[in-house]
């Protein structure tokens, strides 16, 4: 299973610097960090992006959401590399961080393979960006899996978990989605 | 306060990171935050900030974590009023 998330860095999405802001999201631990570091607002979204993303994998493995960002617990192994862990689960997680935005892709072990994109997204309403993102990642599938691009369409669980189908018959692959200002990225 | 003017005040503090206007428009008790407002989650943090603000109340992670439906906020919002 897999999931990512990115974060547009010059989209201020949230101040987080408002009152019992981080103190909702982040351990003492993980505030530490972000005072400790550099660039506090990088750092800050760093950790952030690998909640969601591992978030993203929970979702998919035990079919129930939940929002307490707390509940899940940040490490930085290195600088793009991190540890989550959610109760007695553990999720790995890659990033890239650029001037622009971080991206973060969660795996459930330390060593797979994925095939992931991040592109620009235009300025539009969430209704036809959410339509390009999928359009995109529907036909990298496509190519990479030799399927039917026409045959191809993604569903959403009751719950909201995006699910491939191809022909109408589910395909057993984990794929995640995330768009945040500027910018789409998917990974599979 | 009744329920339908509890709405109208969640109503008006989710406006601003609201990216659905239809969901909006139709907003009731049924209605989810993420999936049907598809207000980005750093937003929802937010949402719950202006909900402590609005009514002066403080909500914990453990209740926080439910707050994913209009529902859901009223049920928590009305239990920390009532041990005001």
């Amino acid at each position: 299973m897999i999931g990512n998330d990115i974060v547009d860095l010059k989209y201020s999405a949230s101040n987080w610097k408002r009152p019992r802001f981080l103190d909702k999201v982040f351990t003492q631990n993980e505030q530490a960090l972000i005072f400790s570091s550099e660039n506090k607002h990088e750092t800050l979204w760093l950790l952030w992006s690998m909640k969601e993303a591992a978030y993203k994998i929970h979702v998919q493995q035990f079919g129930e959401r939940f929002f307490n960002p707390k509940r899940l617990v940040c490490e930085l192994i290195s600088e793009d590399k991190g540890l989550i862990r959610i109760d007695d689960n553990n999720y790995f997680t890659t990033s890239a961080i650029t001037e622009n935005y971080v991206h973060t892709i969660a795996t459930l072990s330390a060593s797979t393979t994925n095939m992931n994109s991040v592109f620009k997204a235009e300025i539009a309403s969430h209704h036809i960006q959410s339509d390009i993102l999928k359009k995109a990642l529907l036909k990298s599938i496509s190519k990479t899996k030799q399927l039917p691009l026409q045959d191809l369409e993604i569903k959403k669980t009751t719950i909201g978990v995006p699910e491939l189908f191809c022909d109408d018959s589910k395909l057993p692959m984990s794929f995640s989605l995330t768009h945040c200002g500027r910018f789409s990225g998917f990974v599979y | 306060m009744t329920n339908d003017e509890l709405i109208a005040k969640l109503k008006t503090i989710v406006q601003p990171y609201i990216q659905d206007e239809e969901a909006f428009k139709n907003l009731n008790e049924d209605t989810d935050f993420i999936n049907d407002l598809k207000i980005n989650s750093a937003n929802l943090v937010d949402v719950i900030l202006d909900v402590e603000d609005e009514f002066d109340i403080r909500i914990e992670n453990d209740d926080m974590e439910k707050m994913i439906s209009v529902k859901a906020a009223m049920e928590i919002v009305n239990e920390k009023l009532a041990a005001k």
